[in-house]
């Protein structure tokens, strides 16, 4: 399957990405090879009805319901680009599209 | 040893060792804050531990409080995390030295550590080549004698693939033995801290300490820590099985003469060997290559320059701030498989990609099964389908990339341990023979590695 430039383009907006116009044709080559690559799992005959393997535990554990801070070394507001008061600092929501 | 000026002068010796391998590229912690944290490290460390003194290297997608964490990516640049992982902790409470972060492909992914912000690690013995990933910092250490042991993580053969290049150990443990508390996501269901070491008995020794349960995480089993085998004398009473689809006609001669004379050792030793069939083996890495990318767009969608890491400023408001910071900081690799992982789940394809993997991880599970329920112990193959490749040689080609993880995907989609071990070299490069085991059954693989590595002649050409 191919996958056009408008594609990447749209892919990149739901996944929050920027791309730019330069890597534009490489990257939409680079991702019609591999989704034709993966596309031969469509001639692998598998019930429909078959249970999903999960790897792990059969029953996760479930933790008591208790808010229990996590200690850590440093502060969050050691760690954020932008902090004030009690507060992450970001620009404006700005206007999100129809998706 | 519990001596602690012995401690000290392990911890410099460690330290000038590391600093040696420079040229490899593959601690990404300066020399200066290495030497300090080993000295306080050493001077700090319990001498009652049973690693007391052994300096570990990390890798770099691992949290340590000592070092920063950067997953080998500008997006997470100069970042200290506030916790540490609990095999980390582990490590510290057995008296092991944490020797540095280890440079590794961005977020784990990349079979050759090229997909580094921080450049390329080289191979230890060939500097044109790559030393696989996405471990390959930690096993360029262990194999340049900077340290006896490392920890890597796989999400598709991270730590074997790198160890089968660079030749000396590595394990992966079954889904659950070890905890991940700590380790920074990248495909959920797939991912395990795992160990290099320069022998079995090293990786061992620091596996049976990581292992164990942990309340802290949920996905990790309610289990005591891994009970270390005694070295066998024989593999009498073992049943190995040869899966055919892992000797494929166009597997690189001298890989395939380097297997049948170990799995000629293995009935020496007195061991069984029997012909066996995962007939689903082909289809793992498209699989995996699904699954891995799917569950990486939603774990990396956390990064975006709001609540930690650097925040690459350019526009006006918050969605273009998460764009131009993910654009900028993610490298080209993790950009292409979070475009994949969103496709893959997007509406309109999700069932003929994501669902359709999931039935044929499925699938690819119960081939296992079927083989361990007819008495097989243990499958024998090759880690890796060629040595060491040239760097350079698939940047350009991801899926001729992905496919070098072709024999080791399986034990991850399948949730089982597996243990890569050097078992010879061609013109001089290493080859790495692979155990996969029954889950949980971590000691049975080891006895069959500790018996094969002490009479398969590893460093001589085949």
């Amino acid at each position: 399957m191919s996958v056009t430039r408008e594609q990447v383009l749209k892919i990149a907006e739901l996944a929050e990405l920027e791309v730019d116009e330069e890597t534009l044709p490489a990257l939409a080559e680079q991702m019609s090879r591999i989704l034709d690559y993966v596309a031969q799992l469509s001639g692998v005959v598998a019930s429909d009805g078959a249970r999903p393997f999960i790897p792990g535990p059969d029953a996760l554990r479930f933790r008591p319901d208790e808010v229990k801070p996590i200690p850590l070394a440093l502060d969050v507001s050691a760690l954020a680009p932008a902090f004030k008061e009690g507060f992450f600092l970001v620009p404006k929501l700005g206007q999100f599209g129809e998706e | 040893m519990s001596d602690p000026s012995e401690a000290l002068a392990i911890a410099k010796a460690a330290a000038d060792r590391i600093v040696n391998a420079k040229r490899l590229n593959a601690c990404l912690t300066p020399p200066k804050d290495l030497r300090a944290s080993l000295v306080r490290q050493a001077q700090a460390a319990h001498p009652s531990g049973v690693l007391y003194g052994m300096p570990v290297a990390v890798k770099d997608n691992i949290c340590t409080l000592e070092f920063t964490t950067t997953c080998g990516s500008k997006i997470l640049g100069g970042y200290h995390s506030p916790y540490e992982a609990t095999a980390v902790a582990k490590l510290k409470a057995a008296g092991a030295l944490i020797a540095g972060k280890a440079n590794c492909d961005e977020f784990g992914m990349g079979s050759s550590t090229e997909h580094s912000a921080y450049g390329r690690t080289l191979h230890p013995s060939d500097r044109h080549r790559v030393p696989g990933g996405s471990s390959g910092g930690s096993a360029a250490l262990v194999a340049a004698g900077a340290v006896p042991a490392a920890l890597g993580s796989e999400t598709g053969g991270s730590v074997r693939q790198p160890a089968s290049f660079c030749g000396v150990v590595g394990i992966k443990p079954t889904y659950g033995r070890v905890s991940r508390w700590g380790l920074v996501a990248f495909g959920s269901s797939l991912d395990q801290i795992g160990v290099v070491g320069r022998s079995v008995h090293d990786a061992a020794r620091v596996l049976s300490v990581i292992s164990g349960r942990d309340p802290k995480d949920s996905t990790c089993e309610d289990r005591d820590p891994l009970r270390l085998p005694t070295v066998p004398e024989s593999l009498q009473g073992f049943v190995i099985g040869i899966p055919k689809e892992y000797f494929p006609p166009d597997l690189d001669p001298g890989v395939r003469r380097a297997c049948d004379r170990a799995i000629r050792l293995l009935k020496e030793l007195g061991a069984a060997v029997r012909d066996v069939s995962l007939p689903h083996t082909p289809y793992a890495v498209p699989t995996y290559y699904i699954v891995a990318p799917a569950e990486a767009s939603s774990n990396l969608a956390r990064y975006d320059g709001a609540r930690y890491g650097p925040r690459f400023d350019g526009g006006e408001d918050v969605r273009a701030l998460y764009r131009h910071t993910r654009g900028e900081g993610f490298g080209a690799e993790v950009r292409r498989r979070i475009l994949v992982g969103t496709y893959v789940l997007s509406s309109g394809y999700y069932d003929a990609y994501y669902r359709k993997a999931q039935q044929v991880r499925a699938l690819i599970a119960q081939d296992f099964r079927h083989v361990f329920d007819r008495g097989v112990d243990l499958v024998f193959t090759p880690t890796t389908p060629t040595p060491a490749f040239k760097a350079g040689e698939k940047t350009d080609d991801p899926v001729a990339m992905y496919l070098s993880d072709i024999f080791t995907v399986t034990a991850n989609l399948a949730g089982l341990p597996a243990l890569s071990l050097p078992i010879g070299r061609i013109k001089g490069l290493p080859i790495g023979g692979q155990f996969i085991g029954q889950a949980f059954l971590e000691d049975e693989m080891l006895e069959a590695a500790y018996a094969l590595e002490r009479v398969v002649p590893a460093g001589d050409e085949v």
